[in-house]
This record gives structure tokens, sequence and C-alpha cells, in this order.
């Protein structure tokens, strides 16, 4: 690797330790209502911590839903990765996973008992229309940081109306759009 | 017992490795296989745990555990989470190995530019889905109109937030306007 590659990587060797990856990731879990959880990992690994700038975590999310594997614990694997190796993958992975997992089972517990009072799913719709405000917050933060040409427009524009509008299936639709969108930003220089 | 740990295993392990897209993506064939074929639940059954699963902060496929737990308790949940996610994660770490590598080229720099705004598009229609899949009323749409704006604008703590908007959902349901 060169002296350049190795200056430009060298964020990654800020030596985060893994309790803070694993504490990290168990506050995001807790509050990833309404399929916030890029959101909240957004703001807490670019915005607060500085782990990771923008556009490496942009690209690891969009990874992360492509892949095989639930989009949180993905990209959850994508950080602890890149602060820590594989070791800081797990030690992310499990922050995510395990608190969620409580709350899931605790609620399937409650479920039959909370079930019958409509004010269980009045507040839970609440909190998760909260959730996609997180989630509409990021889309705006990431959306600024776009190069401002028009192609780069297109790209997202069709992006949203195929997989938001029309329902198409979210994998094949960026193997299409990514590698033309890559090509294009690489011509442009 | 053993028996059918395995089958939870062998259930939820090949579709950990196939979810391609994420995780809402093998939930039909989940459905399909413990109700159609395993009747380990019934339609009804699986609905509700999906319902709770959807509700649940974190991944919807954690759905997995409550059926493990419906299954087998404590142990049938714990097999069914790893089972679940072990997989997609050894698939995902290696193939991101070489990824985070790369960190600093030029051919890196180029991927990343164009995986922004189609990642920026997929983020706007993951949070229609969403709401879509939830049926939002007016109120929900207010909630997340103004989540947005606090998150976008102040550096609130999230518990802060979602705490206050719990509080102003148990007041609405409550004081009929």
């Amino acid at each position: 690797m060169s002296t350049l590659e190795e200056s430009a990587a060298a964020p990654a060797a800020q030596n985060v330790a893994l309790w803070d990856i694993f504490t990290a990731f168990v506050r995001i879990s807790v509050m990833s209502f309404g399929g916030s959880t890029a959101a909240w990992a957004y703001r807490a690994v670019v915005e607060e911590r500085k782990w990771m700038d923008n556009d490496a975590f942009v690209a690891g999310m969009t990874l992360s839903q492509v892949m095989p594997g639930a989009n949180p614990v993905n990209v959850s694997l994508y950080v602890g990765q890149r602060l820590r190796g594989p070791l800081g993958a797990l030690v992310g992975a499990i922050g995510m996973i395990l608190p969620a997992l409580v709350v899931v089972l605790v609620l399937a517990v409650l479920y039959t008992r909370l079930s019958g009072y409509p004010l269980t799913h009045f507040l839970l719709l609440g909190i998760a229309a909260a959730g996609v405000g997180a989630t509409f917050s990021m889309g705006a933060k990431v959306a600024v940081r776009v190069e401002r040409k028009l192609l780069r427009y297109v790209f997202a524009m069709v992006a949203f109306v195929t997989v938001g509008v029309l329902h198409w299936p979210t994998v094949p639709v960026v193997l299409v759009l990514v590698p033309l969108s890559i090509i294009c930003a690489a011509m442009e220089n | 017992m053993a028996n059918v740990l395995l089958r939870i295993v062998l259930l939820f392990a090949p579709l950990s490795a196939l979810s391609f897209g994420g995780g809402q993506t093998i939930i039909a064939d989940v459905q399909h296989q413990s109700v159609s074929v395993y009747h380990w639940l019934s339609g009804q059954e699986f609905a509700d745990l999906f319902a709770i699963s959807r509700v649940s902060p974190g991944p919807t496929t954690l759905i997995s555990a409550l059926i493990g737990w419906h299954l087998e308790g404590f142990t049938g949940a714990i097999v069914a989470t790893l089972a679940m996610y072990i997989p997609s994660s050894v698939v995902f770490v290696v193939v991101t190995l070489f990824w985070h590598k790369s960190e600093g080229t030029r051919w890196r720099r180029a991927i990343e530019r164009g995986l922004a705004p189609v990642a920026v598009g997929l983020i706007f229609a993951g949070a229609v889905a969403v709401m879509e899949s939830m049926h939002a009323t007016t109120l929900a749409w207010a909630t997340t109109a103004i989540a947005a704006c606090v998150v976008y604008f102040t550096k609130l703590n999230p518990y802060i937030l979602m705490s206050a908007v719990a509080l102003i959902y148990v007041a609405v349901f409550y004081v009929p306007l």
C-alpha cells in the first residue's frame, strides 16, 4: 500500500475501543423504531463521533441494503469492521441485535395482554412515525451533500420512483443503476 | 427438541444467506415454511408475531427469534437468531473486507460518488414504504414531518424525542379534541 493510501485511510487508525462500538450500537438499536436504524447510526457515527465520513457511510449503507442480511445488522457490521476489523464487526452486530432481541421477546410475552388496548397500537404507530422522520432527516442531509450535477439528481429520482413509488425490488434496480451511476461519475473526471 | 432446533437452523440459515435486499424479502418464505410446510404456527399466530417484530426496534427478521421462542422457548429463540444472522453476516464481512482496505483509492472514490445519489433515492423510498405499510394517518404524517425537522435542525437526544412523541400520543388518545 502506498503512503498516500495509508494517509487517506488514517482515520481508521484512531483505534476506537470495542466497548465504544458496542455501546454506540446498543443505543442505536433500542431507538431504531420505524426502520430508522441507518438514520440514528448516521447521526452517531458520522455526525457525533466522526468515526467515518459521509461518503463512506452512505456507500456502506447501500452495500448493506443490497447484500444478504438485515439492513440494521449489516450497517453495524460495516461500521464495526471499518473501525476494528472483523472483531469490531462482531461487537457492533451484537450491540445491534441483543437489545432488539430482548425488546422483541418482552413484547411477545406482553403482547396478548397489551394488544387488547387500542392505546398500544396508537402509541407504537406514533413512535414508528417519529422514526421515519429521522430517516427523512438523514435523507435530506445526505441529499444536500450529493454533487450538484444533473445526472446525480436523475439517478436519485429514478431510484426513488422505481423502488418507492412503483415498488420494484431493490436488488435488480440497484444492480442496474449503480454501475451506470459509477460510470457516469468516473467519466466526468 | 434437538430435531426441532435443527429444523429451525435449516429453515433460517439458507434464507439468511439468500436475503439479498434485506430481511423483508424473505418474510414470505418464512411464513410459507413455518405455517404451511412445518405447521409450527397458525396463520393468525404468524400474523401476530409479524406485528410484534414490526413494531419492535431493530430488524424485522427478529421474527425468527419469536418463532424459535414459540417452538423451544429461550433456546429456540437464541438458535433461531444465530441461524438468521450468522450466514448473512459472514458473507457481508468477507465481501466488504476488500472494500475497507481500498479506502482512499481513486476507484473507490468513483464508486462512492456513484453510489451516493442512488442511496438518496433508496433512503426516501424506504421511508415512504414504512409510512405506507403502517397506513399512516394525517397525525402520523405530521409526527413524521415534525420529527424530521427536529432531527435535521437540532441535536436533541433521540430518547427525549421519542418520549415526547409517546407522551403527546397518550395525551391525544385520552384528551378528545
